[in-house]
């Protein structure tokens, strides 16, 4: 699958709803958008493309002045001024409130939308299967090797002594021997969650462009109330996309022997 | 408090018909099956013994005695699949949760009933006969008008008479 624009959203919650057969389906609730496109970057100007979106208004007194300007193409400057009485093109502004998110989706190629244009759940995920969603996961502190890497401990017994929820050896690993230290990468204890985590291919069940929702099937990182990115899936064969994607390389082809 | 996101999700599907009852209340659900190509409807009576969730989550186990052994189901109470619930008899008890009830037996295993809530509860169930009756012969007297205006006793009589007329 080819880079795909997303959105920005909160997590709202875990729910379930009932299928047309009657089963019921686990998912989460996602409010995405509406984002509005803020830049887009491009691989003559920044060295890469892609599209830069905001989400949900800031108030403007909270706002620094480099937030607002960047939204703004009728605050004054003195910078600006200079610019323009130097002949110098200025970028276009959305001409929005100030965002309180800010991303970029990192695109193949340049994409079709622009600036100040305003994203909507039903624009992006019209048609789109599935999705990933990138979050924060719940931060869990500092954690033994026990909970935090799903270790066994040590005996409670057989005379182990003050060491149960310990990990046991961490030398001597064959592929080290003779090195003196331990292997790098060894699982410890050590900061648990509250760490960016991506989850691919999550199923779309349900899109509620009123209310500006939708709804994936199974879980996705973070507590409610968590700011997530969703994107469509960039899941290769994917097998809620494998239709799409079917489609696409189907039309690939047919497009490379038309152009022989 | 609930976000009005997921009221606005959950809202779509949760029953406006579901009627009130309680741990301890004797109920029959009447559920949908489907059964080769046809669909059907399957009674399970029972006592609930436990509801738990809310919204559209809630769920509620009914627990009934089969061939000396004891069945519990658990139900979705807002399942598209469950046609109807039915409230049967009103249970008085102290729990919230009768799982007590798993290790007694014969006797031991009724729940007192409670008699205000019960005689509401007949009265609401009469009332509803009554009206699912009146429903059924308004829709019985709308058949016979568009088959011809004759009722099928009628017409049964109109052929008795005809035919003794022919001997």
């Amino acid at each position: 699958m080819s880079k795909a624009v997303g959105l920005l959203g909160f997590k709202v919650g875990m729910t379930q709803v009932f299928n047309d057969d009657g089963t019921a389906e686990p998912v989460t609730v996602i409010e995405v958008g509406p984002c509005p496109v803020l830049q887009i970057r491009t691989k003559e100007t920044d060295g890469y493309a892609a599209v830069q979106l905001g989400f949900k208004d800031k108030p403007r007194k909270n706002a620094r002045r480099s937030e607002q300007g960047h939204v703004a193409s009728k605050l004054a400057s003195k910078r600006k001024d200079s610019r323009t009485k130097a002949g110098v093109q200025l970028l276009p502004k959305a001409d929005c409130e100030p965002q309180r998110h800010v991303r970029e989706f990192r695109l193949d190629a340049p994409p079709s939308v622009t600036v100040g244009q305003v994203l909507k759940v039903g624009d992006v995920f019209g048609e789109v299967k599935s999705v990933d969603v990138i979050g924060t996961t719940k931060g869990r502190g500092y954690q033994g090797v026990m909970r935090r890497h799903n270790f066994d401990g040590l005996p409670a017994a057989h005379g182990a002594k003050k060491v149960h929820r310990q990990a046991g050896s961490t030398s001597s690993l064959a592929s080290n021997r003779g090195s003196g230290r331990p292997k790098k990468g060894l699982k410890r204890a050590g900061q648990y969650g509250n760490a960016r985590r991506t989850v691919r291919n999550l199923k779309v069940i349900r899109i509620d462009a009123d209310n500006n929702l939708i709804l994936v099937r199974g879980s996705v990182p973070g507590f409610n109330g968590a700011f997530v990115l969703v994107r469509p899936t960039n899941l290769f064969n994917s097998s809620h996309n494998r239709v799409a994607v079917q489609q696409e390389v189907k039309t690939k082809i047919v497009l490379q022997k038309k152009g022989k | 408090m609930q976000s009005k996101f997921m009221q606005a999700v959950e809202d779509k599907q949760t029953k406006g018909d579901v009627p009130a009852f309680q741990v301890g209340d004797t109920i029959i659900v009447h559920q949908k099956l489907l059964d080769g190509q046809k669909e059907r409807t399957q009674a399970y009576e029972g006592d609930v013994i436990a509801r738990s969730g809310n919204g559209i989550k809630e769920m509620m186990t009914v627990r009934k005695i089969v061939q000396g052994e004891g069945v519990e189901r658990i139900f979705l109470i807002h399942s598209p699949r469950i046609a109807r619930i039915e409230v049967k008899k009103a249970g008085q008890v102290r729990r919230a949760k009768l799982y007590y009830i798993r290790e007694r037996l014969g006797k031991a295993v009724r729940i007192k009933g409670d008699t205000k809530r019960q005689q509401a509860l007949d009265a609401a169930n009469a009332k509803a006969a009554a009206e699912a009756a009146a429903v059924k012969a308004a829709a019985a007297k709308e058949q016979t008008a568009a088959e011809g205006g004759v009722s099928k006793r009628a017409a049964k009589r109109k052929a008795k008479a005809e035919a003794a007329a022919k001997k």
